[in-house]
């Protein structure tokens, strides 16, 4: 279970809206490579992790990923304060504005909400665990993209503190690679599938 | 910054500290210095998570079960306050 702590991961605090701005970060929120759908799919893929580790990590990184999904609702909600609808129209936020007024709502920037499509939880360890590295790095890529648009001081902070966080997993799913290997076959990683399959076949058939 | 969000920020800080020594342990149960600097910032975080709650209301509904009102009405995460303007 989770409990609720009435405090972010990092603190945000933007003093100038920025409608343009948070269209495109809104892409972390609820796009294909967005905090929420990195925490369903590490919350997902734990329950058939047959090693203790891997279960932690997945449950560790899956709850700070839930801490980074609330870091952008806020970052968001903060960018889209007290606009106008000049202001609204000007940034192009008027397509966004008409679905969800100043709502914030999960989907990428060019507007496709978000579908469980963007995550896989496929039953097999070596599987499941390259698709999370490949996961950190998109969402890495996704941050640096985002920066490229960036200038004020006060979204940039945040923005790099939860792109290093991208690097820091990548790290940890690395480990977590190399503990699943060293209990495999090493001369056949594929010879059966630790999640899914009781014995290890014979291999000497 | 107000000494509400000092603490916070301070608090902050440790907690940080607190996930990542967490997510290291995960895959380095072993690490005897890792394990210390752990126990070392959950010390420091409980302190400054009491001395907040004391004065600016609670974190986790559960710690401090007298101050419902507060809960509710002290600033939410994402809230900008009076105090940042």
């Amino acid at each position: 279970m989770w409990v609720y702590e009435k405090k972010l991961q990092y603190p945000i605090k933007i003093k100038n809206p920025n409608p343009a701005l948070a269209k495109i970060i809104s892409t972390q929120y609820g796009g294909s490579d967005g905090e929420l759908g990195a925490s369903l799919r590490y919350l997902s893929q734990r329950y058939s992790m047959p090693y203790p580790e891997l279960r932690a990590i997945l449950t560790d990184i899956g709850t700070e990923e839930l801490a980074h999904l609330e870091m952008i609702g806020a970052i968001i909600y903060q960018l889209t304060r007290n606009l106008t609808p000049e202001q609204i129209k000007e940034a192009g936020y008027d397509s966004y504005f008409v679905d969800h007024t100043t709502g914030v709502y999960p989907s990428s920037a060019s507007g496709v909400p978000f579908t469980a499509a963007y995550i896989q939880s496929k039953g097999d360890v070596l599987t499941d665990i390259h698709e999370d590295l490949a996961a950190e790095q998109k969402a890495r890529t996704t941050y640096d993209n985002i920066l490229r648009f960036c200038d004020d001081p006060d979204v940039i902070d945040p923005i790099r503190f939860l792109r290093e966080r991208e690097i820091v997993h990548y790290q940890r799913f690395g480990e977590g690679l190399r503990i699943a290997t060293d209990k495999l076959d090493s001369k056949n990683f594929y010879a059966f599938n630790p999640s899914f399959d009781k014995r290890k076949p014979n291999l000497n058939k | 910054m107000s000494e509400r969000q000092n603490l916070m920020r301070e608090i902050a800080e440790y907690d940080f500290a607190i996930v990542e020594l967490n997510l290291y342990l995960d895959t380095h149960p072993n690490d005897y210095m890792a394990k210390q600097r752990l126990s070392d910032c959950e010390h420091k975080s409980r302190k400054l998570r009491a001395e907040y709650e004391e004065k600016f209301g609670p974190i986790i509904f559960r710690d401090s079960p007298d101050t419902r009102m507060m809960w509710i009405k002290s600033p939410w995460p994402w809230d900008i306050c009076q105090e940042d303007n």
